[in-house]
């Protein structure tokens, strides 16, 4: 969400002062809703913005309800030649409270297949809902799961649908194609997704984001690129989940890691710090 | 100030499932108003069904849920409990489940307590212990809380009860030492 700062030069005062007067000769940004260029902040700040405006009386504003809260998180998928990893922390907070420990960020839509969604969890939750009708109605129609490829496009499609008033989810989605290549797509909150060799998305992105970069597709490193089996990515994800978890106050308490191959999805948990 | 002497504020529905909810007690009576109407549509349908606490926990998310995507929210944070099942419905939609679950100032004082001392095999004379326990720290602790109490039960298919309300016994003792220079309200 985006706040749009109107310079102090064009706010309006109260209309009994007239147009140009300044009380006291400072300046006061509009309060009220109904008060020209006043900007309403929802309560809750907006996924990843770590500022909790206790400010009230530098820059006073309306508080109003929002739709949405941040329930914190990191999710990541590693796409590869075989088979795709998907995992995300099990963390669900709001504000600086943690609701529970113990709740699942994957989901898997088909036997080949899991989406792993961060965000506000209450549109994760309906948005895998959604999708899986879609699915459902897709198995009854055509006697088939979904491939992965069209599973991408309907979560984008589905996504979009709601582009004025989106999901509030950041997803990830992986498993392999029909060429039994591992496959992982990123999605932003209204449905623009790209087929990527990984991803990573909720709160602890920026720190998984850099660290893959590195580890997965070798950048800025000199050594020999070599191909790695589904059991070392397994570790580097547990490595990099200790990362995040040690430096994001919304990752930690356990990770779920799915493994995606041809033949299914094997699920792993592994414990993090419940700090 | 206080307005009622004693709100209900846990219900139940049918008699297999327990709700209690904080926040807006409008918007709760309006919420038990559609749940004892979909009661007595079981009731009505007389197929020997009924809806157990996690169907109504589903169908409570989703009237929340639609209630928020309209901008017209139910502003309730809703605990649904019944056999085998106890979960948490808030005014967004955001749910959960877990072996113990807390709103309000109950999130920040009560569940740091159940957390370090829950067990599974906890006999039902602990679990009233601990939830009085914990009530009476929120008595201590919030200011707008009362030491007027209720605990509520469901264990079976039909025999979810509500306590009649009753006092918690206190001992402001410990709180004399803290009095402070000023007035002796036990801030320092």
């Amino acid at each position: 969400v985006l706040l749009n700062f109107v310079p102090l030069s064009q706010t309006s005062m109260a209309t009994f002062l007239g147009p140009n007067a300044v009380p006291n000769g400072i300046q006061r940004l509009p309060i009220h809703s109904s008060e020209p260029h006043a900007m309403s902040v929802p309560v809750n700040p907006s996924p990843g913005a770590d500022s909790i405006d206790h400010g009230v009386t530098e820059a006073p504003y309306e508080r109003r309800f929002s739709p949405y809260d941040f329930n914190g998180g990191t999710t990541l998928a590693i796409a590869g030649k075989d088979f795709a990893v998907v995992a995300g922390d099990t963390r669900m907070s709001t504000g600086y409270e943690i609701l529970s420990r113990k709740v699942s960020k994957l989901h898997p839509l088909t036997d080949h297949c899991v989406l792993a969604s961060a965000g506000c969890k209450t549109d994760v939750d309906q948005l895998r809902s959604v999708l899986d009708i879609k699915s459902e109605v897709y198995r009854h129609n055509h006697q088939k799961d979904m491939k992965v490829t069209s599973v991408a496009q309907m979560l984008g499609n589905t996504l979009y649908m709601r582009r004025f008033f989106p999901y509030y989810a950041f997803n990830v989605l992986a498993g392999v194609d029909a060429e039994g290549k591992g496959a992982v797509y990123s999605y932003d909150a209204i449905g623009s997704f790209e087929r990527t060799p990984f991803s990573a998305s909720g709160s602890g992105q920026s720190f998984v984001i850099p660290l893959l970069d590195n580890v997965i597709t070798h950048k800025n490193r000199n050594d020999p690129k070599r191909e790695m089996g589904a059991e070392e990515i397994v570790e580097i994800v547990k490595d990099v989940f200790v990362t995040a978890g040690e430096r994001d106050i919304y990752t930690g308490d356990s990770v779920d890691i799915m493994v995606i191959t041809k033949d299914g999805i094997q699920k792993q948990s592994f414990g993090l710090k419940a700090d | 100030m206080k307005k009622k002497k004693a709100p209900r504020r846990i219900r139940t529905v049918g008699d297999n499932c327990l709700i209690g909810a904080s926040g807006e007690y409008s918007d709760f009576q309006s919420v038990m108003d559609t749940l004892e109407g979909m009661v007595q549509d079981d009731v009505n349908y007389d197929d020997g069904e009924k809806s157990d606490a996690k169907s109504i926990h589903s169908y409570l998310r989703a009237v929340m849920y639609q209630r928020r995507s309209k901008m017209n929210p139910l502003w309730n944070d809703i605990i649904i409990a019944g056999k085998d099942f106890l979960g948490y419905v808030d005014k967004i939609g955001t749910t959960y489940e877990d072996s113990f679950i807390a709103t309000g100032f109950g999130s920040y004082l009560a569940i740091p307590i159940l957390r370090s001392k829950w067990r599974p095999d906890l006999t039902e004379g602990e679990a009233r212990a601990l939830l009085e326990d914990c009530l009476r720290v929120l008595f201590y602790r919030d200011c707008r809380a009362l030491n007027r109490i209720q605990i509520a039960k469901v264990q079976g298919d039909d025999d979810a009860v509500v306590s009649d309300p009753y006092e918690l016994e206190t001992n402001w003792s410990g709180f004399e030492a803290t009095k402070g220079d000023m007035d002796g309200d036990g801030g320092w």
